[in-house]
């Protein structure tokens, strides 16, 4: 097994507090890796110092082998990791179908002095009917014509996942995917998040506080408090370790 | 004779809103379409009017090469802006915009040896002599005025002017319609994701800045040639301002909003000039020039409270978080 993603003691400060202090995890190819922790324990900042849109001070990030800690979000994307945010954040005043298209990485007609090469229509199209066909995935091509800022928070969700899949990403990470999303949803949902590992073979690291859902899709559970990586293992390992109840409720004062 | 009637009054008014519509366009697809907060627009309406200005008269280059020359210099100053002012955030990028473009009023003042300084383009040739800019313009717009048979030279330049604007508000309207006007787009929505989505923001950005900057050196061309003499007080900042008022009474976004938006601004500009009847007659000329600009805020003020998106802007789109 090959570490796709790995970290390696990253720190991110900001003003006095340490939001990461040496977080350290690897994340194996095609495997699903959930990362979990309580409010403020780091994981978003570790996912923006993952993808680019921070800085670590110290620290280093290792896409195949290769260091993107330095690098601009574009580029990462561009290598191959794409990541979700926290709140979904669609693209409102333009239609659900354009929000996906927009994804298609190698488009021609993304240039400026593109848009007239020959293959570009070509290009369109194709992207056209794979960003319809990922919306049928998820349910949403009912409203691909319809501006997303219309869309249910639960909705944008889903249109994030599927517009994160059309840029073809070899790991994808994925901020609290579940946040927001109605019960029924979550189990589709959940059969999608396995369905891209086994069919697509997407490597996944996953931020989520539904734990019952990272519990179940997991091969390995990350777990953060305060800004460290405090244990990691299988879902059962995870869930026997003393540590994480301790991070999550406070730890136990022993009564001397 | 009621210059209301006069055919000729309102071909020039037609000029300017159409000289306008090119300066406006460019903020169009700066902010309507990028997000870009553009609040120097006029400097680089100013660098293409001087540009070509000056090479004519101290080059002594011909007008056809002069002219793009200023356009390519209006928009490379795009780019020196941009590039490290586009690194800013949104709002400090507004600031430093704004800055510039007195930053360029100021040079093209005090910098007499290049500009002419205070007393405008006729003082660019050597001293004693009144600089002329515009000989080889003249004798193309008397060439096409005998073309279009036509006995009035504002008739010819609302040709010219028109024929110039619907040509560019093609081209922009092409360009925003392909996936590279998606992108941008889905810059001004969100940067964040579309970096996520790996495009490269800054350089859509840059694009978009460089070829704003470069439709507002062509307004500034145009500018130059209908006026045939200009100073540093004709690029004051309220002009931007008037480019942003056409933008948004048009509508955002929308790229056929920016003639109507244009038209409208200048038809409440030219037809303000009248309001010479009674009470308004009892105020002295200068009072009434007040009066005007009053009507024209409360008229805009009026239209925004009723179309808060711009003519041709669609409400849905406003209302949506």
């Amino acid at each position: 097994m090959s570490a796709s993603l790995q970290v390696m003691d990253v720190v991110r400060v900001f003003g006095g507090v340490r939001a990461v202090d040496g977080a350290s995890l690897e994340v194996e190819a095609g495997s699903i890796t959930g990362l979990i922790g309580p409010n403020g324990a780091g994981k978003s900042t570790l996912f923006n110092c993952i993808s680019g849109f921070l800085r670590p001070q110290a620290g280093r990030v290792l896409l195949d082998g290769k260091r993107i800690d330095r690098r601009a979000p574009h580029r990462i994307a561009k290598a191959g990791l794409v990541r979700t945010f926290q709140t979904p954040r669609a693209l409102t005043r333009m239609t659900v179908l354009e929000n996906v298209m927009l994804a298609a990485p190698r488009h021609g007609g993304e240039r400026l002095a593109g848009s007239l090469a020959a293959g570009v229509r070509r290009r369109e199209r194709e992207v056209r009917t794979r960003a319809a066909e990922l919306l049928g995935l998820v349910r949403l091509d009912a409203h691909a014509s319809a501006l997303a800022g219309t869309l249910s928070g639960g909705q944008r969700k889903l249109l994030e996942l599927v517009r994160a899949l059309m840029a073809e990403p070899r790991i994808l990470l994925l901020d609290e995917p579940m946040a927001g999303v109605s019960p029924t949803l979550r189990v589709e949902l959940l059969e999608h998040i396995l369905a891209l590992r086994e069919r697509d073979g997407i490597t996944l690291l996953i931020v989520e506080h539904d734990l019952d859902f990272v519990m179940r899709a997991s091969d390995r559970v990350i777990v953060m408090n305060d800004g460290r990586v405090i244990t990691q293992g299988s879902p059962s390992e995870v869930r026997a370790d003393a540590r994480v109840v301790d991070a999550y409720l406070g730890v136990r004062h022993e009564v001397s | 004779m009621n210059a209301l009637a006069s055919g000729s009054f309102w071909a020039f008014v037609g000029v300017v809103a159409g000289i306008y519509t090119i300066l406006a366009l460019g903020l169009q697809l700066q902010f309507g379409f990028t997000g870009l907060l553009n609040f120097g627009q006029v400097a680089f309406m100013a660098i293409g009017g001087y540009g070509m200005a000056i090479l004519v008269v101290k080059e002594g280059w011909s007008t056809w090469l002069a002219a793009p020359l200023g356009v390519a210099a209006a928009g490379a100053a795009g780019l020196l802006l941009g590039l490290p002012a586009l690194r800013l955030r949104s709002d400090y990028f507004a600031i430093v915009t704004i800055a510039f473009s007195e930053i360029v009023r100021y040079v093209a003042t005090n910098e007499e040896s290049l500009t002419g300084g205070s007393q405008g383009t006729i003082a660019l040739g050597k001293v004693g002599t009144a600089a002329q800019y515009n000989g080889q313009w003249e004798r193309f717009q008397a060439r096409v005025q005998g073309w279009l048979g036509v006995s009035s030279k504002d008739v010819t330049m609302l040709v010219i002017v028109w024929a110039a604007a619907i040509m560019l508000l093609a081209i922009v309207w092409l360009a925003v319609r392909t996936p590279w006007g998606r992108v941008l787009r889905a810059i001004r929505e969100d940067e964040d994701v579309a970096a996520s989505l790996g495009k490269n923001v800054l350089a859509y950005k840059l694009q978009a800045l460089v070829i704003g900057s470069a439709l507002a050196g062509i307004a500034g061309c145009f500018y130059a040639w209908q006026f045939s003499y200009f100073s540093p007080d004709d690029f004051q900042p309220l002009l931007t301002f008037f480019a942003w008022m056409i933008v948004i009474l048009g509508g955002l976004g929308r790229v056929w909003a920016v003639p109507v938006g244009a038209a409208v601004f200048g038809f409440l500009f030219a037809g303000t000039r009248f309001l010479d009847f009674r009470p308004l007659s009892y105020l002295s000329g200068a009072d009434r020039a007040y009066v005007r600009l009053i009507v024209i805020g409360l008229v805009i003020i009026g239209l925004v409270l009723l179309r808060p998106q711009g003519i041709l802007g669609k409400r849905d789109e406003m209302v949506l978080e």
